[in-house]
Order: structure tokens, then sequence, then C-alpha cells
């Protein structure tokens, strides 16, 4: 008879299935609320790689690693691309060998403080460990809240040039202290720290702030030459007699030309 | 007893006859080689941008994620979705684990996860939605309500055959996911760590619990919550099936039914009462990951718990009709 034949084999392998599932669904019940110790980690197969530093000639590729703030990130650029997609595209075909970005850690309104804490973080050690250039942009937003008081232009504060320039020292240490932790996960890499530019100098009142940018770009320049291979990229020249037609629709973030300028530079520099 | 055996054999070999669950194996076969396909463009992708490097890949998600916290237009409950994605991947990166090794077990595991919602609940209705209701609409209810059989145990009996196919479905599932993507990713992964008990409250993800567990077990018990969840579909169908006449009536309602479910879920975060109902529980396996649920408050047990009162409520309402109702047409 057929049909007996297929019930003994269709009951068989169904109800095995079925404590299979029971199975599975007790283990699951018992894991969740009374688990085990759980298994040993494994030790990872690979290690993260290590840049080796040297001559960039001798290297087969190059890798970048980018991390900062908003202008790193991109924001106010149509195209998405940022400098760091622009600088590695033009270094890759100058050079004639492949430019690899291994990370771009910006995030959107970080400040110096916050970034020397994220610097404590494996994916980050991970990424500038393995970096040859380390492209940066980071203080904008502390002097911008230093400015403001402590508040963010969405809530509406006005910004101040005299508290800036009082209170600027403030901030100066943690800059060093990221130029200090990123020496210290990457003792080879090529720092480039691009400098800030005042985006107001349009509005009369503000013209004042550029000095106090300048000042800040002083002190990131002494930080680079101290360390010695490292530079900074200053911007401030590209934005102050045409902000309309840099900066994007925000009249904060550069926009796609902007970018573009800004990484032409920073490709001049890395020659 | 032996009676009772002798009818589910008969509800069984029914429905293998009506080639019900050829159907089913057949949309896997069809629907399992697309998503395979999908995902190996989506790895040789990340590949060329990362250089298989996954740890930069892992660190520009957290990146990606952090970044969208910043933005005002995301409301407020993916903000917590996403704090809380961020410090599970971190606790992965910390620990020099790869959440995605590229594996069929890996595949098998993520796509379970996204048939849970309606893929598995769509395959169980295929089987479920008409026991009762196609033998009404083609007249044999009458040949099988007139033996000296108790009416309970001919549903019963249908129970029974259902509970058996909705396990083999879940198994098929599983095994076809695991066979064809093997062909491409390769056959590996069974013993590869997976942290489970992440306890998700509002945007803090609680470590504390976290254990590693291997990819297999992991995978044993996220088949084992998914079956649970496709036998409450099941049960429930079952009562729709005994109180609709028709088989599309019957099948419409449940899939509508299952669909309002998964948009619930993305959009009622705010309606706290919603968590009573059934199909915005039905995501079991989501607790075992510990992404958070769709509405505050939900937990493994409070998800068992609603999904149990529903299966048990279904079973009594379906036993009740079916024993009491006249039957004309």
């Amino acid at each position: 008879m057929k049909s007996s034949w297929l019930w003994r084999l269709l009951s068989w392998s169904t109800f095995v299935c079925l404590l299979v599932m029971i199975t599975g669904f007790g283990w699951a019940l018992k894991d969740t609320w009374f688990p085990n110790k759980g298994l040993e980690l494994p030790q990872a197969s690979t290690k993260p790689e290590v840049a080796t530093g040297g001559d960039w000639s001798a290297k087969k590729e190059l890798y970048v690693a980018a991390l900062g703030d908003s202008l790193t990130k991109g924001t106010g650029d149509s195209t998405g691309e940022g400098y760091v997609t622009r600088v590695i595209d033009q270094l890759s075909k100058q050079l004639d060998k492949p430019v690899y970005l291994v990370n771009n850690m910006a995030i959107n309104g970080q400040r110096a403080d916050q970034l020397v804490n994220r610097l404590d973080e494996v994916g980050y050690k991970n990424a500038i460990g393995k970096a040859d250039i380390i492209l940066m942009t980071i203080g904008g937003n502390d002097l911008f809240q230093i400015a403001q008081n402590g508040g963010s232009l969405a809530e509406g504060g006005d910004l101040s040039p005299e508290l800036l320039s009082k209170r600027l020292p403030e901030a100066e240490p943690r800059l060093k202290a990221v130029f200090d932790k990123l020496r210290e996960l990457n003792p080879t890499a090529r720092i480039i720290y691009v400098g800030l530019y005042n985006a107001f100098y349009d509005l009369p009142e503000m013209i004042s702030i550029s000095q106090h940018v300048a000042e800040w770009n002083d002190y990131a320049f002494s930080l680079a030459k101290a360390d010695g291979n490292a530079t900074v990229v200053p911007t401030y020249d590209l934005f102050e007699f045409s902000l309309k037609k840099y900066l994007s629709s925000d009249h904060f973030h550069p926009n796609a030309q902007g970018y573009t300028r800004i990484s032409d530079r920073i490709v001049q520099a890395l020659q | 007893m032996a009676n009772l055996l002798a009818l589910i054999q008969n509800e069984t070999l029914k429905v293998w006859k009506k080639k019900r669950f050829a159907v089913v194996v057949l949309i896997l076969l069809i629907l399992i080689p697309i998503f395979v396909y999908a995902n190996l463009k989506i790895a040789q992708n990340s590949a060329d941008k990362f250089h298989a490097d996954w740890r930069s890949e892992l660190q520009s998600r957290i990146t990606d994620n952090t970044n969208a916290l910043s933005s005002d237009r995301i409301p407020e409950e993916w903000k917590q979705w996403r704090k809380a994605l961020v410090q599970q991947l971190q606790y992965y990166l910390d620990h020099d684990i790869n959440p995605e090794s590229p594996n069929a077990v890996t595949f098998t595991r993520r796509f379970m996860d996204n048939a849970v919602s309606l893929f598995v609940p769509l395959m169980v209705l295929a089987i479920a939605s008409d026991l009762v209701s196609s033998e009404r609409s083609s007249g044999t209810i009458k040949m099988l309500l007139t033996r000296p059989v108790r009416r309970w145990r001919i549903l019963f009996a249908k129970l029974a055959a259902l509970t058996l196919y909705v396990s083999l479905i879940m198994f098929t599932t599983v095994l076809l996911c695991y066979l064809i993507s093997g062909l491409v990713f390769g056959y590996k992964g069974w013993g590869e760590p997976v942290f489970v008990g992440f306890q998700v409250q509002g945007a803090d993800v609680d470590t504390s619990g976290v254990h590693a567990v291997t990819q297999g077990v992991y995978l044993l018990m996220q088949a084992g919550l998914i079956w649970f969840s496709a036998m409450v579909v099941a049960i429930i169908a079952l009562m729709v099936s005994v109180l609709v006449r028709s088989t599309a009536a019957s099948f419409v309602t449940m899939m509508a039914t299952i669909i309002a479910g998964t948009i619930l879920s993305n959009m009622a975060s705010s309606w706290q009462s919603a968590k009573y109902l059934f199909n915005v529980n039905l995501e079991l396996s989501s607790y075992l990951r510990g992404t958070p649920p769709p509405i505050e408050g939900m937990t493994l047990g409070f998800s068992l718990a609603i999904l149990g009162i529903w299966a048990v409520a279904a079973l009594i309402v379906s036993f009740t009709v079916f024993t009491k109702q006249d039957i004309l047409n």
C-alpha cells in the first residue's frame, strides 16, 4: 500500500522535526532565563593590521584614516564625497598607486574632548594603527560652543567674540590630547590637521572671530611642529572673500566646491 | 487511541495529497537563491570598500549609526533603536568577534530573522488556512462528520497534522537555506561564536548577562522560537478556518492580520496597549538577537505569555464552535 509507506515516512520525519523544534524552543528559554557561563571566546585568527611606516614610494598601497567632525564627514557636500574621498582619488592618481580609506570615523558635531575619549575605542585603535595618513578636522565645535557659552546654533545663542578670546585657552589642551593620543596609537603615520575657517566673516561684528580662529590654527601648528610628522593645512583664506560661493546653504559647512578646494590643498601638502 | 492515530494519518495524508507542502518547498527553492544572490552582491560590494577587513566595516557601521543620532529628523524611538545597536556592535568589536562571518550558517540565521514576521507565517498559512474551510466548500465535511467519530477528535487530528507540518516546514526552511547558501558561502560556521543575552532597556543595553554561544546552538534556539510563533499563527489560522466558510476569505483575513502586525511593530511604539495584540509579538527571535522590541516593556516572557493566551483562546473558540455548529448548505 503506497499511502501507508508514505505515512510511515511522513510521520517519522515530521515527528523528528517536531522534537528538534521543541528542543530548540526549550533551549532558548533555558538560555534566556538560566544562562550558562557561555563558551570561551576564541582568539581571532587574524590580528588587525598595523602600519609599517617607512617611505611611501616603497609601498604598494597606502591607507588613509579620517576622523573628526562634520567637515571630515562631508556635511554640506551635495555629492556626499567630502574632502576625504576627493583627497584619496587625487592622491591615488598622482602617486599612481592604490590609496585606500580604512575608515572615515568622523561624527557630526564632535568636539575634541569627545574625540579623545573615542580614541580609546577598539575600532579607532585598529583603523588609526593601520593608517599611513591620518586626515583630521577637529576643534570647530569646541570654539563654537565656547563662543556661545555652551549653547548650540540650533538653540539660537548669539556668538560672542569676547567670550571666545577669553576662553580659547580652555580648549587648547584638548587638541594637544588628540595629537598625543594619535601619535601613541600610530608612531609613523603622517597627520594632516585641516585648519579652521571663520564661517561668519560676512557679518561685520563677527570678523574679529577670524583672529581667534587664527590663534587656534597657530596653536595647532605649534603642536604639528613639535610632532615632526604632522602638518596643518590652512583653509581660512579659501572662504573669506567668497563665503556664499563655497559654503553650503547652512552657511557653516563648505559645499562641493569648497570641499574640492580643501582637498586640493591637502593633496599638495602630502606630496 | 488507535482511532485517533488513524485520524491523524488521514489528515496528514490529505494535506500531502493536496500538494501544499510541495508548493512550500517550491517557493523556498525559488526564493532562497534570490536572497543568496542579493546577499552575495552586498558582500562583494563591502569587500571592495573595506578590503575584507571586517573590523573597519564594523566600525563604519558604528560611525554611521552614531552620526544618524545627531539628525533632528529621526524619530526618538529610532534613535533608541540605533543607540542600542551601536552598543551591541561595539560589544562585538571590543571582543574582537565578527558578527557577520561569511558562511552558510550566518546567512541562514539572518534569513530566519527576516522571515519570522511575514515569510514563515505565509508558508504556515498555505497549509493551515483551508484545513477546515476547504472541507466545507468541497462538501466533504458532511462525510467526515457523519462517521461515528466524536467531532473534537476530528479537529484534534487536524491540529496534530498541522503541528507536524509546521515543524516540517521550519526544518525544511532552515535546511534548504543552509544547503543552497552553502554553495556560495561555504558550509562552515557552526562553531562561530554569537553573543546572546543583551538586555535592552530603552536606549541602554545591559551587557552584564551577555554570553557567547556557538552559531549552531543559536540557530537551533532561533528555529525553536520561530517555530513557537509559527504554531500560534497556525492555531489562530485554524480558528479562522473554522469560523469562515471560504478558504480565500480565511487566508485573506489571516494575511491581513499578519501584515497589520508588521506595520504596527514599525509605528506603534507610542500606542502602548498594542503590545497585547498577538501579531506584534511574533518576532520572538529578536529577543535572542537583542534588538529592542517594537514597544517598550516587551520581553521574551511577556511575548510568550501573550502568544500563549491568544493560542489557548483560539483553541477554545475552535473546539467549541466546531463541536457545536450546525452544518448547513
